[in-house]
Order: C-alpha cells, then sequence, then structure tokens
C-alpha cells in the first residue's frame, strides 16, 4: 500500500438503490485521463467509471476536480486518455449534448434577460420540443415560477443558481454534471435542491456532483471518487472507503455506568490499539477490527456488569475519511 | 442559429454603443457637407483619401468593427458565458456564423448609411458612385468583422492587436511602404470601390477588381473558418 | 449548555505596521507592474513592449537615415537637409504612444473595478485619491519612459553617427533637457486622458477603442473643417485635433515647428495660448479622473 491509499473500484452496498454491478453499465468512462498545463499536471492517470445515481466528486480546492469535470463536459481537452459518455467520445461531439445537462460553478448569467427568457433560450439552444411547456416544468421543478418574469440582475446569489438549475434541466437530459451547485445555497434551498436530485437519481439519471459541502454529499452520494492532488484517491462508497483503509483504526466511542472497568476489559482485546477515557467520562477505543468490537463490547460489557448507554463511531463520516485521505 | 443571432444582437446593442455609432456614422457626411459649402471643392482623389480613405475606412469602420466584432465572443469569453453556447447540440459553425452576422448587422447599417449618405453628396447624386462606395464600405465591415470576431475569440488581447493592426500596421507603416498594403483589408475595400466604378475612380492604382474581391472573400471565409476551428479545439471558459 | 474555545495557536500579526505611504508605493509598483506585463508572465509583456520596441525602431531608424546623410553627404548634412530629428519625433510617434496609453491604461483600473478588488483596497486606510494618485503616477512613469527611451536612443544614436561624437555632444546637449521636458508633457498628456476613459467603463476594450477613436477620428475631421473654414475659426478648430495639443508644445520648446504640425493652422496662435491649451486639457481630464475616484466608498 502506498502512502495515499488508493483503492480500486468497490461496488457500494447503500441502500435504496439497485447496486447489481451487471445492470448497470457505465454511463461515463474515463479511461487514463491526465491533463497538464505546460509544467503543472492538473490531473494525473484517472480512470473510473460513472454509473447512474447520484456520484459525488470530493477534493480539496486544486486537487483538479474542476478540471476533471471540464474534461468529462467537453469543455476542455484531455492532454492524454479517453472520455466517453454513453460509448461515444465527448470531445467535439455536439450531437451528445442533447443528452447532457451542465452546470459550471461560475455565477454569471446573461444580466439583461429575465430568468424565464433565459431559461427558453437555452431550451431552444438544444433543441427541445413543447418549449414553453419544458420551461415551465424545468422553472416548477425549482420552485420560482414567481420570479420568471423578473430581470435576472434582480435575482439573489441563490435565484441565480436555481434558475441556472432550470436551464440546465429543461431539455431533460439523461446525464448530469453540477460543479459546485450549492454555492450561495441557503438551507431550504439545500433541502429542496436534495429532494429535486433524489427524485432526478429515480428517474434514473446519472448525475455528477462536486461539491465541497460534505454532508450533502454524504447524504445524497451513492459512489464517491476521491481527487486528491490531481489523482484519484479512492471511489466507492465513503464506507466501503473507510473499511478499505485499514491502516487507520477507528476510534469507538461507548457510554457506560463503569467506564473504567470497561476500558480495563477491552484493552484486553488483541484487535485494540488503545483505549482512553475522555474528560466526560467516556470509553474511547482505538480499533483495526469493528467487526471484532462489535461482537466484543457487549460480551465484555455483560461479563464485567456494566450497562452500555451508547456505543457510537466517531469516524465514520466523509468528512474525516476526507481529513484522512487529504492530510495523509 | 436564430437564438444565437438574436442573442449576440442584444448583447452587442446598447443604447450607448448605439449613440456613438451614430455620431461617429454623421461626421463624413458633415464633413462632407462643409466641403461642399466651400468655395473650392476637392478633386475626386483628395477626397478619396482624406474622408473616405482616412476619415471612414482608416478610422471610423475598422474601430467601430473593432468594438462591436471584438465583443461579440470576447465578451461571452471574459464573463464566461460562452459554455452556455458550446454545450448546445450544434456544429460549431452554427455558433460562429451567427455572431459574425449579428456584428454585420449591427455595425454595418450605420457605416453603409455614413458612406451612402457622403457619398451621394460629395458624388452629387451619381448612383454608380454611391454604390460602389456603399458597397465597399460593406464588403470592409465583412472583412473586419470576420478578423476582429475571431481575435476577440482567440485572445483576450484582442482590441491591443486589433488597435495595433489599425493604427500601426494600415495607419503608419502603410504611409511609408507600398507593400503594406496588398496584406490590408483597408486597401482591399478601397479596391473594391475603385472596381465598382472605373469611370470615377480611374486614377487610382490598386488591386485589379479579381484580385480584390478574392482577397475579400479569402479573409471574410478565412477568418470565419478560424473561428469555428477555435470552437471546437479550445478550452471553453 | 457551555462553551469552551480552543487556543489552536492562531497568532495576529505582530510584525510592524507600515503607514499610507506604504500602501501608496505598494499600488504604484502593481500599476507599473501591470502596465508592463512584469511578473504576469510572457502573454501580458508583449503588448506593452512591441509598442515600446516599435517606437524605440522609429527613433533608431532616424539615427541611422541621420547618419547615412552625414557620411555621404558629409558632416552637418543631416541637419542641412532638415532630416526628422528630436523636435520631429514626438509628433510622428504621438499617434503610437496615444494607442499604448489607450491600450495600457485600462489595465491599470478596469480589472480593479470590474471584479471588485477596488473595494478591498478601501478597506484599509487608504482613500480613493491615494488609490488614483498612486495609478496615475505609475502610469505617467510608464508613459515617460515610452517617450524618453527613443529620444535617448536617437541622442546616442545620432552622436556616434557623428564623425566627431564629443563635438556633437558639446553643440547638442541643450537638445537634452529640451526632449526630457517636451516628453514629459506628452507622457502626461496621453497618461491622464488613458487613465479618464478607463474610468468610465469596466472593460477595457471599450475604453481603448473609444480612446484611439477620439484621437484617430478628431485629425482628420479637423483638418477638414479647418482647411475650409480658415482663417481664426479655422485655427481654432484646428487646436481640437487631440494629437496635436502636446506636439504644440514640444513645438515651443524647441522653438521650430515640426513636420507634424507644419501644416496645422493651429501654429500660428500665440504660445502661451497653445500651452495654456494643453493644461486645459490634461488637467481637467486629471481633475474629473481624481474626482470619479475621490468618492469611492468600501
Amino acid at each position: 500500500m502506498t502512502a495515499t491509499p488508493s483503492v480500486a473500484d468497490i461496488r457500494p452496498t447503500t441502500c435504496g438503490f439497485d447496486a447489481d454491478p451487471a445492470s448497470a453499465a457505465a454511463v461515463i468512462r474515463v479511461d487514463g485521463v491526465s491533463r497538464w498545463f505546460g509544467s503543472v499536471v492538473a490531473v494525473s492517470d484517472v480512470s473510473f467509471d460513472i454509473t447512474p445515481g447520484i456520484t459525488g466528486l470530493l477534493g480539496p480546492n486544486g486537487a483538479g476536480k474542476t478540471t476533471l469535470l471540464r474534461m468529462i463536459t467537453g469543455l476542455a481537452a484531455a492532454s492524454t486518455g479517453t472520455v466517453t459518455v454513453f460509448g461515444e467520445p465527448v470531445r467535439d461531439n455536439p450531437p451528445l449534448y442533447r443528452r447532457m445537462g451542465v452546470m459550471s460553478e461560475h455565477e454569471t448569467v446573461y444580466g439583461f434577460m429575465k430568468g424565464r427568457e433565459f431559461v427558453r433560450a437555452m431550451g431552444k439552444l438544444r433543441g427541445v420540443a413543447d418549449l414553453e411547456g419544458a420551461v415551465d416544468r424545468a422553472i416548477a421543478l425549482v420552485d420560482l415560477e414567481d420570479a420568471q418574469h423578473r430581470s435576472m440582475e434582480t435575482y439573489s446569489r441563490g435565484m441565480r443558481q436555481r434558475m441556472r438549475l432550470a436551464a440546465t434541466l429543461v431539455h431533460d437530459p439523461d446525464v448530469l454534471i453540477l460543479d459546485e451547485p450549492l454555492n450561495g445555497a441557503d438551507p431550504r434551498q439545500r433541502v429542496h435542491f436534495k429532494q429535486l436530485l433524489l427524485k432526478l437519481k429515480s428517474e434514473g439519471r446519472t448525475i455528477v456532483i462536486s461539491s465541497h459541502i460534505l454532508e450533502e454529499v454524504e447524504q445524497l452520494a451513492d459512489n464517491v471518487l476521491l481527487i486528491v492532488n490531481g489523482k484519484l484517491a479512492a471511489s466507492g462508497g465513503f464506507r466501503a472507503i473507510r473499511a478499505a483503509l485499514n491502516q487507520r483504526p477507528y476510534h469507538v466511542r461507548v457510554v457506560c455506568a463503569a467506564p473504567r472497568e470497561l476500558a480495563a476489559a477491552v484493552v484486553t482485546l488483541p484487535s485494540v490499539d488503545a483505549v482512553h477515557v475522555d474528560p466526560d467520562g467516556a470509553v474511547v477505543i482505538l480499533s483495526r477490527n469493528v467487526l471484532d468490537l462489535q461482537v466484543e463490547i457487549p460480551r465484555l460489557a455483560q461479563r464485567a456488569g456494566v450497562s452500555l448507554r451508547r456505543v457510537e463511531p466517531l469516524d465514520d463520516s466523509l468528512e474525516s475519511v476526507f481529513g484522512y485521505l487529504v492530510e495523509g | 442559429m436564430g437564438s444565437v443571432y438574436r442573442l449576440t444582437l442584444r448583447q452587442l446593442s446598447g443604447r450607448w454603443r448605439l449613440a456613438i455609432m451614430t455620431a461617429l456614422a454623421a461626421l463624413p457626411v458633415l464633413i462632407t457637407l462643409l466641403t461642399l459649402a466651400s468655395d473650392d471643392a476637392p478633386s475626386v482623389s483628395d477626397y478619396e483619401s482624406a474622408i473616405l480613405g482616412a476619415m471612414l475606412a482608416g478610422s471610423i469602420l475598422p474601430l467601430v468593427v473593432l468594438a462591436i466584432g471584438g465583443a461579440a465572443f470576447g465578451n461571452e469569453v471574459e464573463d464566461r458565458t460562452l459554455a452556455n453556447l458550446t454545450l448546445a447540440p450544434i456544429p460549431r459553425w452554427q455558433i460562429a456564423l451567427p455572431k459574425l452576422l449579428a456584428v454585420i448587422t449591427v455595425a454595418g447599417p450605420f457605416i453603409a448609411a455614413s458612406a451612402m449618405l457622403s457619398a451621394h453628396i460629395a458624388f452629387l447624386g451619381d448612383g454608380r458612385a454611391t454604390l460602389a462606395v456603399t458597397l465597399a464600405a460593406l464588403a470592409g465591415v465583412a472583412m473586419y468583422a470576420s478578423v476582429f470576431v475571431f481575435l476577440g475569440l482567440r485572445s483576450s488581447y484582442a482590441v491591443g492587436i486589433g488597435l495595433l493592426y489599425i493604427v500601426i500596421w494600415e495607419g503608419f507603416f502603410s504611409g511609408f511602404v507600398s507593400g503594406v498594403r496588398l496584406l490590408s483589408i483597408r486597401y482591399y475595400a478601397i479596391a473594391l470601390m475603385h472596381a465598382l466604378d472605373p469611370r470615377r475612380f480611374a486614377d487610382a492604382d490598386s488591386l485589379p477588381a479579381v484580385a480584390a474581391v478574392v482577397a475579400a472573400a479569402i479573409v471574410t471565409g478565412g477568418f470565419f473558418l478560424l473561428s469555428v476551428r477555435r470552437l471546437r479545439r479550445m478550452d471553453v471558459p | 449548555m457551555t462553551g469552551t474555545v480552543f487556543d489552536i495557536g492562531y497568532q495576529h500579526y505582530t510584525g510592524p505596521r507600515e503607514g499610507r505611504g506604504r500602501s501608496r508605493r505598494a499600488v504604484f509598483t502593481d500599476g507599473i507592474r501591470t502596465a508592463l506585463g512584469l511578473g504576469r508572465g510572457g502573454r501580458a509583456k508583449i503588448l506593452p513592449w512591441l509598442f515600446i520596441g516599435v517606437l524605440s525602431a522609429i527613433a533608431l531608424v532616424m539615427a541611422l537615415v541621420a547618419g547615412a546623410a552625414n557620411s555621404f553627404a558629409g558632416p552637418g548634412s543631416a541637419e542641412k537637409m532638415n532630416l526628422p530629428s528630436h523636435s520631429d519625433y514626438n509628433g510622428i510617434a504621438s499617434i503610437i504612444m496615444f494607442v499604448f496609453a489607450a491600450v495600457v491604461g485600462p489595465e491599470l483600473l478596469c480589472p480593479d473595478r470590474r471584479q471588485g478588488v477596488i473595494h478591498l483596497y478601501r478597506v484599509r486606510p487608504f482613500t480613493g485619491t491615494d488609490y488614483i494618485a498612486a495609478r496615475w503616477a505609475a502610469f505617467l512613469a510608464v508613459t515617460t519612459l515610452a517617450v524618453w527611451l527613443p529620444q535617448v536612443i536617437l541622442f546616442l544614436g545620432l552622436s556616434m553617427g557623428d564623425p566627431a561624437p564629443m563635438e556633437y555632444l558639446r553643440t547638442h546637449w541643450l537638445d537634452i533637457p529640451k526632449f526630457l521636458v517636451a516628453g514629459i508633457a506628452m507622457a502626461a498628456y496621453a497618461a491622464t486622458l488613458g487613465l479618464l476613459t478607463a474610468s468610465f467603463t469596466t472593460r477595457r476594450a471599450y475604453a481603448s477603442v473609444f480612446l484611439v477613436g477620439l484621437f484617430v477620428i478628431s485629425v482628420p475631421f479637423t483638418v477638414g473643417v479647418a482647411e475650409e473654414t480658415g482663417g481664426k475659426l479655422g485655427e481654432w478648430i484646428s487646436m481640437f485635433n487631440l494629437t496635436n495639443i502636446p506636439v504644440h508644445v514640444n513645438d515651443i520648446i524647441f522653438g521650430e515647428v515640426s513636420e507634424v504640425t507644419e501644416d496645422a493652422p493651429a501654429r500660428n496662435l500665440p504660445p502661451w495660448v497653445r500651452v495654456a491649451w494643453y493644461f486645459a486639457w490634461t488637467i481637467i481630464p486629471g481633475t474629473v479622473l481624481w474626482a470619479r475616484y475621490r468618492r469611492l466608498a468600501p
């Protein structure tokens, strides 16, 4: 294992989605893609498949997320490697855009246009049939019917994002690529957006979101692609990623009636690296084998006559995975 | 294509811009009126070189087209809205062509009106001379538009390069080195004017008619093709 | 519920805090670097240095031609033939100078306003006046360089092309202060107008084209109209030839009419009128420029 753990494709096993690998053919295939600008390598030999559902693209600033997304959408060329969407190369292939909706991170819009005009213009460009109906539906999806006849200059940042999203959805694309779509969204909009994305996913679309807001991605994404320093550091469900990182021990926190007794018993387990009692009186266990812990803690507690009040993993969030991988 | 065309028309016509273009278009007409009002009217070649050559073709025409043409793609690249167009499932020439046509539509009428009125007044209603001047002016607009639309797409220094070309290459050097004319849009346009009305502009020495037409076609078509190529190969911001 | 703030080692800046003078100098230096493309990659350097190169090349050619005349037709013949020299240089190069100011000037002001960076300046104890004064000073320095360098090249070329360089130096040393002052006059005029148009728009392209248009179009317009009207009115109309305004000052300093202005009716107006006109066209635009930036709120 190298210093930055590279995990090959691990099929996710999260609920709510048919995760049978055989039935989910790759919609987007990135194969050996690199991109350099002069002597700076932005993306380095990245390969992955994206299947229908929601995939989160994560990474620190400057990791190459936006460059990678731009290559997936054909806006930028790859220095080497191929990017295919629905089996066709995405670069210099305009007809493919009929099935793709892209929302870039830049927030500029045509200020002189009214919201509806903008969505309508984008729909017209993408050859939408029943234009007015499609525009109505798209604007209803983002809940901006009231503001659609106002000039976009008067919109708040969040409204502009939503109207741009409507323009991205107006032609009913099968593939959605969203770069930082939650920039400037307030909590209510975030909830609405999540519901919208889940609805779109249930219709069988392929959605790729790049975001810094880890909580949202954690809750939304079936699959996560972690990009660090231009390389693919991990891919798969984040729990699976975490499990694969068995270099890093898990922290588990146990609240019980007699912490020191439990601690004394737990420290005898071979799978436990360390035990300490935190200031609140909870036992924090550092272990490499959570499955073993799952069995042993109740057994030890019962034997010691200690009643358990609470057992919680401390690391099981994308944030900590992110943290481990990013800080190395 | 219609949507790109209409969108670009709206982007390029602002109140101030249209007002300034009207004022600029009026200048040659004013001067022509003044010239005629005075006692000693200049000869054809004097008028041509001073008003048509220097003022209209030399400065007003290319500068107006630079401002409008450079902005056609230039503003989109600067504002990062170009992706809205390139992410459409249409061939790239269907993006470049309406942009070019919109530039010609915005700048053309002012230049054409200016040329037509000035020539009409100066040449005392001679239809053929007026037509020659107007058509040559429009050809100039098309040529400059094609070049500057490409420049706006290709480089963020489009205006600087365009000004260098207009003021220094066409303006400064052509005064000293006559060979520069062979590579100068201004002279292609002027040659076209001579070709369209040889009786009036008989004493001028410039490119023969066929060469002028071919040059105009090559410049307009060539830079348009370069724009299409650039759209296909560039990294869209 | 209690809350605790942990000391994770956040440190305040404890070094010396310098005053407004330092900020002014910083904006000034940044202005010079932006104008000349220093520290901004190869591409940014092409345009400004190309202009300076063309301006210098013209001076070099003038020197070579004079030197050739001297060697073929005997010493001093360059002056006898009234070949272009220092007094003519400003007039010949003026339009290039103005295009340079029109293209480079907006780089100093427009991007800050377009991207909203200008408001960051105002967060510090740094007024709008400080900002525009520093930017103007920086641009003046650059335009002065663009005017002086070619003249220095010309002087060196003429003195070295002369069979007796030290003799040339002795007889012509007065040219130096003359072209230095005339150069600064030209530079101040170009710099002020270049920045003024830039202060009216956030897109550099429009500022550049507008200024060049103003110069380039005023020339044939005023020339044509002045010729027609003639007389006193014609002289005053000729004064609106914007490219000639600093050249008249140049003429007054050198005491002779340059090639470019020898046909201009305005040359007949008394010297103090032309100098006052120059100052009007430099100070009033400068004041408007200052006024536009003075009330800049953070």
